[in-house]
Order: C-alpha cells, then structure tokens, then sequence
C-alpha cells in the first residue's frame, strides 16, 4: 500500500499545470489534443481494450462460464476431492483445478472479475465524488474551509488504512454497521475505499483550483455576477475533468488491490461470493500441493490491475506530453 | 485464512458435576475409551494416546513445538484451553491430575492421597505432599498456605477467572468473595488444608482439583501482582512442576520465556524433585515456537529432528504421514477428541420445524464434510449423538446409527430431503418461506470449508441464505453462544466433556433447561424439548455405569427422533511427531503432546 | 523557522489525539464483540461479567475512558493490558518492532537502491530496449499484489516447501541480535516482496525526472564545459530528479510500518503487523489500539520531518 501513496504524492506533484499545458499551442481544445496523443499509445489503446473485454465478461460471467462449458462458481462436487481432502488438478473438465470444496477454480476466477471491477470502481466513483467537491470548495473559498479540510485530509491520511479495514471489516462482520448502512462484504470496503481514498482527489482538486481561480475566465464569470456555485461547477469544473479521470483510473486498479489485501486478510468479500483475494487466501494453508488455486486467481489480479495502470499511464501522458518521451 | 487448529474449548458445567458426584466416584470407570475400536479403526502403524508406553523414555535432549495458535492464558487461575494446559501441566502441580492415556482415573499430584470428606458431604480434607519447592525466585517449600491462596485468588475480580462459580459456589463465601481470604477455606497445618461447603458438594469441588487453578501460589511472592488490574500474576509465574518458563532473576517471564505469538520457552525448574511426582520429565528444554503456516509447519516436522506440532495438520500432510511415516501421527479417537456438529436452532426461525431439520440432516453429505476436515483418517461420520467409548454407545446405534430415513445415506439422500420438505409444508420440495436463514461459522480453514458446504446445502434444500464466517472464539462468545442473536445454523460447532460419561456428553448441549439466556450460552441450537429435557433431569439421578448407558441411550434415541442437530463428525485429532521423537500425548486433552512423558529417541 | 517546527510538532501531537479519539468512538460504536463477554469464556455468569468489566475499566463512560487512556498514554506512557495473555501492550509492541523495523527498513534500502539504478539506466538509455523492457517490469511489479508474490517466491525457492531449495521460507525469521547471519538470510525473500514493489515506482518516477532534468538548460551547459556524461548525469543531473524520491521516501517507509501485515503473515515474521491481525481476529482491543497509533505515529513523524527537511532543503519554501 505504500507503494501506491507514492506514486499518488508524486502524481499530484507533476499533475498540477498539465491541464494547461496544451491550450496555447493551437486552437484546439485540451480535450481533442488529450484525445489525438492518446490515439498514438498502442499500448495504453490495448490495456483499455483488454478492460472492456473485461468488464464485459464480468457482465456476462454466466454466459462466459456456460461457453467454456464450466460449471457455476457456486457448485460443490465433493467427489473431486482425494480421500484426504485434497482438491484435484487442472484437467480437461477443470482446466484451471478445483478447490478443496469441489469448486470450479475456473468458473470463480471468472465470476471474480465481478468483485474486483464492482469495488474498483464505484470505490474510486464514491471517492472522486467527494474529493472532487471537497477540493473545489477547498480551493475556491479557502479561508476557513480549506483549513477545515485540509485538516480532515491530513486525520485521514494519518489512520492506516488496511488496519482501519482489519478493525472495521471484522467489526462489521455479521450484521452490518451504523444500523446496516454498511453491508459486511463488498459495502465494507467501498465504504474503506471511499473514506480512505477521497483525500487524493480532494488534494489535486484543490491544488488545481487555486490556481484556476485565478485566472480571467472566472474572473469574467465573476464580473458578470454568476453565483458561486456556478463558477465552480460551470466554469471551473469542466477544466478539471481530464485529469480526474486520470487520476481515477490510476486510482481503480490501487483500490481492487486494497480489496484483494482484505479479502486476502479474511475481512474483506465473503464466500461463497467469488474473489480473487479471497482465493489466494483459502489457497495458503496448501499451496506448494494444490497450487493452482492460488496461482490462477493471483494472475488474473496482476493482469487486470496492470491493464488499469497502463491505461492509466497512457492517459497520464496524454494528458501530459512532458513525461513520455 | 491459516490452517488454524480449530478449538473446542473445554467446558465444565456444575449441573454435570452434581448428578456425577450423586452416581459416586467417576474414577475407576472403564468407560476410558480402549473399548471398542469398531469403525475408528487407525492406518496401519499410526499411534493411539491411550496404548502409549509411558515410561523407559531417554533422559535429556531439547524439544521444539511448533504452533499456529497462541496461547490464551497461561496464569493457572485463567487457564481455560487445550493449549494453555499442555504448558500448566508440566509447569503447575494442580491437587490432583491425570496421566496421560486416561481421561477418568486422577492421580494425587500435589495432594498426599485421596481427600477425606466428611460432615455429610460439607467438609474436605486434603493433604499435601512434602518437599515440593517453587521454582527460583520464590525457591521456598510448598505449604497449604498456598494453596489456600489459589483458593483466594481464583475469586479475585482482578484474576478474571472465568468458571470458578460453576464449580467452587458451595464453598463458604466464595459467593461473596471480593479477592480477599474465603472464609471457608484454611490451612490447618503446614500440610493440610480444609475447605468447608454450605451445601453437601464435596464431589463438584473435588472434581474441580484436576484443573490449573488448585496449583500452589506464594502469596507473598504473588500478592503484589494480584493486586494490580488486571492481574499480573501470569507475566511473573512460578512453577511447581517439573519445567518452568525461563525468567529472569525477578521471576518475569513475560518477553524473557514468554513471548506473546512468538514463542515460548520452558526449563527445568532446578528446584523439583522427582520422587516426589508421577512424572518422568525426561526432555531439558522445550522451545515452542507461536505462528506460521500449518502446511510448512507439518513438513518441517514429519521430515526434520527434535520436533513436534501442536496443530491439526493439513489433509497433505496427513496423508504424507499415513503414507510414509505412519509411526509419525498419533490420532485421539473417542471420548477424548469431541465432536462436530451443525447446530440449527430449535427455537426460532425456520427450523423450529422438526421436518426442515430432518430434510436438512438428509440433505448432508457428511462424508463430503468430514472429507473437508482431512477425511476418514481424522474423521468418522456421526450418526447419532454418543460416541465411541462411552456408555451407551452401542445401544444407541454404534456406528452405523439409528436406523431412521434421513441418517440412512452418509452422502446425502435429496429424495428423502424432498419428503420431509413435503411433510414440512413445501409441496415443490423446496422451502418457498420467506425467511432469510443466517449462517455463522468458523473464518479458519478447514472450517469455514465445512460451513460453507453446508451453506450450499441449505441452498440446494430452497433456502435463502447468509452466510458469515469470523473467527472461531467470536462465534461462540458473540453469535451462535448468545440467544438473543438468533443465529439459525452454525455449521462449526463442537463438544469435548470433561469425563468419559454419556451426561456429560449430552447434557449441556441439548438441555433445554440449561440454556443460558443472558450470557454465553452452550445450547447452541437452543434444543429445547420439554420432554427430552425431563428424561435427561431423571437419567442424571440413574447410578451405575451401564444403567447411565442405557438410560442416556434412549435420549441419543429422542435427540435423533426430534433431530436437534445435524452431527456429521466423531472427531478424531492428529498429531505428528519428528522420526527421532517419542511423542506422548494427553488423551484427556484432546490429543495434544504432554511435555513432562515425551522424550527424544 | 523555530516557530514553524514547533507549530508543526503541536499539530503532530493533536493529529495524534485526534486520531486516536475517532478509533476510540468507532471501535465502541461498531458492534466489537464484547471484550468482557469474550474474556468470560463459554461459560459465564452475569457476576463474572461484571467484574471483568470493572477490572478492565470497561464499566466507566466511553469519554472516561478516553481520558483514562489518554492520562495513561502521556503521563505513564502506558498503553494497556491484552485481554488475553494480561501483558503490556507497550512490551508486546516494542517486542515485535525489531521484526518489523528489520523488514521495512531491510526493504527500503533494497528498493532506494534497485529503484535508483534502474532508473538510471532506463533513463541514460531511454526508449531502448532495455528501457522499455525494464519499465514494463517495474509496471508488473507494481501491479503484483505482494502477498501473491510471497507466496509464489516460497512456491519456488523455499528451503523446504519450494521447488528449488534456495532461500529459507516462511517462519526462519529469527531476531538480529539471536542469529545474525540467520536473521539476513531469512530476510532476504520477504525484502525482496516488500520491495519490488516500491522500487519499480521509484525507478519510474527517477527515469521520468532524470528525463525531465537531463532536458534543462544548466544541464547543457554542464555538458558544454566538457564534463563527463557521467559526472553530468550524477553530480548535476541527479541532484534534482531525486527530489520527489526525498518526499516519498519517508511516507513510504512509514506507511509500510503500518501496513506491513500482509508479508508478515505470508512470511510469518513476527512484527506488529501480526500482532495487530491477531489481535483483531481476537477482537483484543488494548492491542489494536495501540498498534494503530504507533503505526499512525510514524506516518504523523515522518510527514513532519519531510515537510523540516524540505524547509532545510529548499530555501523557496517559505513558512509563515
């Protein structure tokens, strides 16, 4: 997790003067010059690719899984097991093995994706949201606000992460917390996601703010009266939105990796609901016999976070030619 | 997510005491479980706790256990779990104990000889043993005084001692005690203590004195300790067995022989004295070893030297050691081991019709559930509720069980599923209520497989379900212990008695009359059945060994009748040892190593 | 300057206090098990309930017994007792720091090291092979949940478990002092996990400022008076692209502190990242407190220390 603080840090310092940086050299907008880079990034063009693909066998999983002819995720065949338990290996029926209790590890993997994609981004789409608003108001009248939250930003950042969601997720366990508002399962880690998260939208906004709101187009808006809220959200926002889809994308894959650690860690999804974390974790006690079930789920992790970053990084440099050379 | 041993909790419960202490002595019974082997049968080679050579061990060598749990305390006063006796039972000297391949005779440990009762029950008299030393830094001799403030201690608030009201209410003014002396107990010389009872239960206090609790404790070495909130007696023990942890010259073991998930190291305790215990202690040292990965753990042992685990290995492991290195695995089958069960509860929700636990108990696969727990190797399927090696055993079914529909097929028959779905009031064979059924099991595998197995059961049988797995001690304290939860199905639930006696098998997880309403409660399935409930009141007072058999055969019968639960498991623990280990183990303790017997080869 | 460390401190010490009161709230809030319950057992009686409770301090008012804490905390720096073994939490804590400090700081300098290299290179030789072939490792790496690396590095090079017989796995950990040379070797696997991670975000980011340095007009010049390319690239070029690695370099170390618990537990070392896990499995809340406030302690230091160092460092920033 430390990992992914510092590439946010330092995102957020090399991120702040890039929505200009296009504007001047012809008279096209920001967004078409964004778009025209990124159509040159083949890899960046086939990460989103491979995300769609994504996205879509998580919509279709029951179709996918019936296509490869693999049983549903949550059928248990006990007969595929030895006489001491241990689960059988990949084979023509199973190509990806079974777990011990007769499952398809295929058929989860699949359904996996769901988890992963669902966490990932309405997380990050919650997160945004209020770091979005927070670092407007933030930036725009600063004075008391700002300190107020900036304030609120820094408490956050202090409390660790993945031990609030140890603590929280097994608090929250059985019935819920705060009178069910948060579901155990994959409403606890949004909830983490979103609480722990929205600081970094909130520091780029506001950062990126300050400075626009200096500039003539909302000192015009403000000469011909517009309220407040319509400078921020008329005038200032649509600037801020190419890079914070940048940043949310770089966002989303830190998050599935935050669900996979506490699915992983035993607080996060609940089986029999499929997730990757949760896999690897159920695969620990036997992994070096039965190592298909941790090294298959482990993969689809890697490469569906990895597709994220590159994605992520294409955008990045489109947005910002400075960094890619 | 590790593959943590999961842990019955050893409970005693004063109802079982009294009607036992009403039957006479329990000592000297048969009933310790080298009767009928039947369908336990072990692999070829594989040892058995109560067959064990207990003598003629090498002297000298270092031990290393290796465990994925921690202890939970290790203060005798607190002491309440398998793990926390394997060290109190080489380190403290209770009044009295067992040896290990017994699970019904004691044997006078600190105590001369059997206690002498009088006044109709209501006065004990015990002596103790001369020339017992505490370990340095305390050195001094054992004197009742001691043991008199074991007594005192175990009513101290800042102890926290969990069960001693179950036990020790009748003594005089253990009721009202508040940390200070009890009233009814004194030293009434160097050697003799006398404890004096309000009612006549001398039999429930005497019974008690195998537990940790009845080990001696300097109070003017202690006091200071038990003084502060909590307790901390525990972080600076000292020892009046054979081993002690390693302290320092203050007698600190907390981070010197202690070290809480990390390790924990006994010693000799220099100041003991052979003739004056039933224990060997052949081994110098023993340096156990808290956490890691059960799998590595169990190749680390079968393979290597000088080693032993203290956890339920995983199913590759087993079958490594039945298959290669059989003289490796100990298993505790029987009375000893417990067992496992889904509890669904009786009293509310959907299976407070008789019907949709029959349909459920047929649905089972219980083979497919033992499987997950490693298999027949470590595993018989249960069939009704007594278990091998205790009375009544046979009369109720023995192995195969009663013979009714649903306990017919041990893989699960949906056809006779569907007909009591019908009888249940579901023509389609599927439940079709409205009710959500909430299911809370164990997070640690091979647990939560089980109840995750059972969960896709109920699903099949048309329920819908909720499934939460949290770690196992929470959900007993939190959830399928507490009434008010109304868990409907805990899929992870498991029973070890105290003695090898049918009541003590059966009464306090199916006797309505003893649940538990505010508090943690044993009954988990809430079996309440008014005349289930009679039957066991009257079978308590039946005196004899087979008469209790017999008697508590007929309720095995009514618990399978009503299906109170669905039992899937007669438990059996394994254990493996290194090559050169001569491992022995406690059968009265679930299986697990004695350190004060073993010896290295 | 003075004034501004001070005020800095205050605000560290108050974040702290702060943080501190909202795990308070929240753990009483969210429905815990009941530690007096958990602590009874199986069996209990409403009398032993409410004596534990007493004992523990648990029958005062939750602001009572937040002030308890806090007055034990600052005056007696005491953190509690473990509703399990009665040990201080204090001791437990300061006993596995070794633990964890051996494997983050171990980590570190391998990823500062790995980091800058590769960074180096990639940047020297940027858009080559090499380069590329290096950066798409570094994104793999950074992609790479490290637990799944754990586990497969002990699938391969486990002295007991692995497929080749290489480095000792999972529970060899044993502390620096006992067995030096034991200490490093057990290290070396869990060292590489926890770093590849970082170092592959470090070699990007040098890569990318090295990149972007190399293009300034003092670098030309440099060039120009005849220096070495080497001389060029780490006495001028270097000197500022390590600067955002100065700012993270600190956070990064401190959060891994806090959340070292997942190469803890597929290593099985024992530092508070295992202590903190049981501890909430077990729902002993003494430990979990205090192991998120040591570990939110080294996030509130090191962010001020890198803010000090940065007021040190670049006499632009102005405090006021």
């Amino acid at each position: 997790m430390g990992a992914g603080a510092a590439e946010i840090f330092a995102g957020a310092d090399s991120g702040i003067d890039l929505v200009e940086s296009g504007g001047e050299i012809a008279a096209r907008s920001p967004l078409q010059l964004f778009w025209r880079r990124f159509r040159r990034d083949r890899v960046a063009q086939a990460s989103g690719a491979f995300i769609v693909l994504l996205i879509l066998v998580a919509i279709f999983a029951p179709l996918v899984v019936k296509l490869f002819g693999l049983p549903s995720p949550y059928t248990q065949n006990p007969s595929l097991s030895g006489p001491f338990g241990e689960p059988l290996g990949p084979n023509g029926a199973h190509p990806f093995g079974v777990d011990p209790l007769g499952e398809d590890v295929a058929s989860r993997v699949i359904y996996g994706a769901r988890v992963s994609l669902e966490v990932g981004v309405v997380g990050t789409a919650i997160a945004t949201l209020i770091g979005v608003t927070l670092g407007l108001l933030a930036g725009y009248y600063r004075g008391w606000i700002d300190t107020v939250i900036s304030r609120l930003i820094d408490v956050t950042l202090s409390i660790p992460l993945l031990l609030l969601g140890l603590g929280i997720g097994s608090a929250c366990a059985v019935r819920g917390c705060v009178a069910g508002a948060i579901q155990p399962g994959v409403g606890v880690i949004i909830f983490l996601i979103a609480f722990a998260t929205w600081t970094y939208f909130a520091r780029i906004v506001r950062g990126l703010v300050l400075s626009l709101r200096e500039r003539e187009f909302v000192e015009a808006a403000r000469a011909l009266g517009a309220s407040d809220a319509r400078i921020m959200f008329r005038e200032i926002l649509p600037n801020l939105v190419a890079p914070i889809i940048v940043y949310a994308t770089l966002q989303i894959p830190l998050n599935i990796l935050v669900e996979a650690a506490l699915s992983f860690l035993g607080v996060g999804v609940r089986p029999p609901t499929a997730s990757w974390g949760q896999m690897i974790a159920a695969a620990t006690p036997t992994f070096n016999t039965a190592w298909w079930y941790m090294v298959y789920p482990g993969a689809a992790l890697l490469l569906t976070v990895l597709a994220f970053n590159l994605l992520g990084d294409g955008l990045r440099d489109a947005l910002n030619p400075r960094t890619s050379q | 997510m590790r593959a943590l041993r999961t842990i019955l909790l050893v409970a005693f419960v004063a109802a079982v005491m009294t009607t036992l202490a009403a039957c006479g002595s329990s000592s000297s019974s048969s009933s310790s479980g080298t009767s009928s082997s039947g369908g336990s049968s072990l692999p070829a080679g594989v040892k058995n706790p109560v067959d064990e050579s207990l003598t003629g061990g090498k002297k000298g060598g270092v031990l290393n256990e290796v465990q994925a749990e921690d202890f939970e305390h290790l203060d005798p006063g607190q002491a309440y779990f398998q793990l926390d006796y394997q060290i109190t039972n080489s380190t403290q000297r209770s009044l009295y104990s067992y040896e290990p391949n017994t699970f019904s005779q004691t044997t006078p440990d600190l105590a001369e000889g059997e206690p002498k009762i009088s006044d109709g029950n209501k006065l004990i008299t015990i002596n103790i043993k001369k020339g017992v030393h505490f370990s340095p830094p305390v050195n001094r001799e054992v004197t009742a005084d001691d043991v008199v403030y074991a007594f005192d201690r175990v009513a101290n608030p800042n102890v926290a001692n969990p069960y001693y009201l179950g036990y020790l209410e009748s003594i005089e003014g253990m009721k009202d005690a508040k940390g200070g002396p009890i009233p009814g107990v004194k030293a009434t010389g160097k050697d003799t203590i006398q404890i004096k009872l309000t009612e006549p239960q001398a039999a429930i206090v005497v019974a008690s004195m195998v537990l940790p609790w009845t080990a001696p404790v300097p109070k003017d070495y202690a006091a200071k300790y038990d003084a502060k909130k909590p307790s901390e007696y525990g972080n600076y023990q000292v020892a009046s067995g054979p081993y002690m942890m390693k302290n320092n010259s203050e007698g600190k073991v907390l981070g010197i022989g202690y070290q809480p998930g990390k390790s924990l190291t006994l010693v000799r305790n220099p100041n003991w004295n052979a003739s004056t215990d039933f224990r060997p202690a052949y081994l110098d040292q023993i340096n156990i070893a808290i956490g890691g990965d059960a799998n590595v753990i169990g190749r680390q042992v079968l393979e290597g030297s000088d080693m032993v685990q203290s956890d339920a290995p995983a199913a590759p492991i087993v079958k490594l050691a039945v298959q290669q290195h059989p003289s490796q695995l100990t298993i505790s089958a029987g009375g000893g081991a417990g067992d496992r069960y889904v509890a669904v509860n009786n009293s509310d929700g959907p299976f407070k019709n008789v019907n949709l636990r029959k349909a459920l108990w047929a649905a089972t696969d219980r083979e497919a559930l033992n499987r997950l727990r490693g298999g027949k190797t470590v595993a018989d399927v249960m069939t009704h509720f007594l278990w091998n090696g205790i009375a009544g055993f046979e009369e109720s079914g023995g192995f195969p069980g009663p013979k009714v529909d649903y306990n017919e097929s041990p893989t699960g028959d949906m056809k006779v599923a569907e007909k009591y779905m019908k009888l249940a009031g579901y023509p389609s064979g599927k439940y079709t209520g409205s009710e959500t059924v909430q299911v809370v099991g164990d997070s640690s595998a091979p647990a939560n497989n089980v109840a995750e197995a059972v969960n896709s059961t109920l699903q099949k049988l048309g329920f819908k379900t909720k499934l939460n797995l949290v770690e196992h001690t929470v959900m007993y304290s939190k959830y399928c212990g507490v009434v008010s939860e109304k868990i409907d199905v805990c899929p992870n639930v498991g029973w070890v008695p105290d003695f090898g006696d049918p009541q003590a098998v059966l009464d306090v997880p199916f006797n309505g009359n003893l649940i538990v309403k505010n508090g943690t409660n044993s009954n988990w399935g809430l079996v309440n059945h008014p005349k289930i409930n009679a039957a066991m009141e009257a079978a308590a007072k039946v005196v004899g060994e087979k008469a209790r058999g017999e008697a508590w055969a007929k309720i095995d019968e009514e618990l399978v009748a009503e299906a109170v639960a669905i039992p899937y498991q007669w438990a059996k623990e394994a254990y493996i040892e290194s090559k050169n280990v001569n491992g022995i183990n406690d059968y009265w303790n679930s299986g697990t190593f004695n350190y004060a017997f073993t010896s290295l080869k | 300057m003075t004034r501004y460390i001070i005020r800095r401190l205050l605000w560290g010490v108050l974040l702290l206090v702060v943080v501190l009161a909202l795990l308070f709230v929240m753990f009483y809030i969210l429905p815990t098990a009941d530690p007096a319950k958990l602590r009874a057992g199986r069996l209990q009686n409403p009398k032993i309930i409410a004596e534990i409770r007493h004992t523990y301090g648990l029958d005062k008012s939750l602001p009572a017994q937040f002030w308890l804490y806090l007055k034990n905390l600052f005056l007696h720096f005491n953190l509690g007792y473990s509703y399990y073994s009665n040990a201080p939490v204090k001791e437990l804590i300061f006993n596995r720091l070794p633990a964890t400090l051996s494997l983050v700081l171990g980590g570190a300098v391998i990823w500062v090291i790995a980091g800058l290299s590769v960074g180096i290179i990639s940047a020297r030789r940027a858009g080559s092979r090499l380069d590329r072939a290096s950066m798409g490792t570094a994104l793999v790496f950074v992609s790479a949940p490290e637990y799944w690396l754990g586990l497969l590095a002990l699938f391969f090079f486990a002295s007991d478990i692995g497929k080749i017989h290489l480095l000792p796995g999972a529970g060899s950990y044993v502390g620096l002092t006992a067995e030096p040379a034991k200490w490093f070797t057990s290290l070396i696997m869990p060292w590489l996990v926890v770093a590849a991670g970082t170092a592959a975000i470090y070699a990007r980011l040098i890569r990318g400022s090295l990149i972007e340095t190399m293009g300034e007009d003092y670098i030309r010049t440099a060039r120009a008076k005849g220096l070495t390319e080497r001389r060029v690239v780490l006495r001028h070029g270097l000197r500022s692209a390590i600067n955002p690695i100065v700012t993270v370099l600190g956070v990064d170390i401190a959060v891994l502190l806090g959340s070292s618990v997942l190469v803890e537990t597929v290593f099985d070392i024992p530092g508070i990242g295992r202590l903190n896990y049981i501890a909430i499995t077990h729902s002993d809340y003494p430990i979990i407190q205090g192991t998120v406030l040591f570990a939110s302690l080294f996030v509130i230091v090191a962010n001020i220390v890198v803010d000090i160092a940065y007021a040190f460092l670049d006499p632009r920033v102005r405090y006021s």
